[in-house]
């Protein structure tokens, strides 16, 4: 069994369209998976293969879920999943929550969120 | 539960071409690339009603050899349907089946199902579900 979990910083939670994706990067893993939001309701379970099923935890921008499969690519279709999750489904994800984020980063970089390069590549 | 051939496919019937052909791009966009999703809307002058031939012609198309799904919007969209099984009336029309969901929500549940290859009866459960679908609306 393996089982992670972590926050979703998509805007507007997890709708259809990143659930979407969510399902179809969960199916090929033969692992039984299932999602809960640790949130609203952690009794309550979903199959990570069904889109209705994801739709009634009702996942909002900030939740955490917990993601937990069983089977032989357990660790695998969990590791997917996370990657997937903080990949943004295919959206822009909300700047994560921070208190130094109004205050001047030179100070402190080891403590605050990888900032990308003020420079850039583009 | 997870197939290894081609995916079930999906035919979207309305009596409006236009609305025929958003619900297939809405769903098409949540969808693998495999998973042929075939929109049959209007009559066959191109004014609003349902055209039993052209709903024959969008099964062939959408079979991949996995059978096909039919999501149809109101009233007699699902008769259409069930003339043009009767036209096919071969090996294709034993495995489509008719969805009692919602056009929309059944269209987006059965393409995504769909993508992961999941079975025509999988699908058609999930796509029959789509009603009780949370539109997450606060009251």
């Amino acid at each position: 069994m393996a089982s992670t979990s972590l926050t979703v910083r998509n805007p507007s939670g997890l709708h259809a369209r990143p659930l979407a994706l969510f399902v179809r990067t969960a199916g090929p893993f033969g692992a039984s998976i299932r999602v809960r939001n640790l949130d609203r309701d952690p009794e309550r379970q979903a199959d990570a293969k069904s889109i209705l099923a994801l739709m009634t935890l009702g996942v909002s921008n900030g939740h955490r879920i917990e993601v937990t499969a069983e089977g032989p690519d357990a660790e695998a279709a969990v590791a997917a999943l996370r990657a997937a999750v903080e990949a943004g489904l295919g959206e822009t994800l909300s700047e994560a929550p921070s208190e130094s984020r109004h205050e001047p980063r030179s100070e402190t970089p080891a403590a605050s969120r990888d900032e990308p390069p003020s420079g850039g590549s583009s | 539960m997870l197939a290894s051939a081609a995916p079930v496919g999906i035919v979207v019937v309305s009596h409006s071409r236009r609305l025929a052909e958003g619900v297939a791009e809405l769903a098409a966009q949540m969808a693998d690339p495999s998973v042929r999703i075939v929109a049959v809307g209007g009559a066959a002058d191109g004014s609003l009603g349902t055209d039993p031939d052209g709903i024959v012609a969008g099964l062939q198309a959408a079979d991949a050899g996995a059978g096909v799904i039919v999501v149809a919007d109101i009233g007699s969209a699902v008769l259409a349907a069930e003339t043009a099984l009767e036209l096919l009336g071969d090996g294709l029309a034993e495995r489509v089946r008719i969805s009692r969901g919602p056009v929309v929500e059944a269209a987006v549940v059965a393409a995504v199902q769909a993508s992961i290859g999941q079975s025509l009866e999988e699908v058609l459960a999930a796509a029959d579900e789509a009603a009780t679908m949370d539109k997450g609306v606060a009251r």
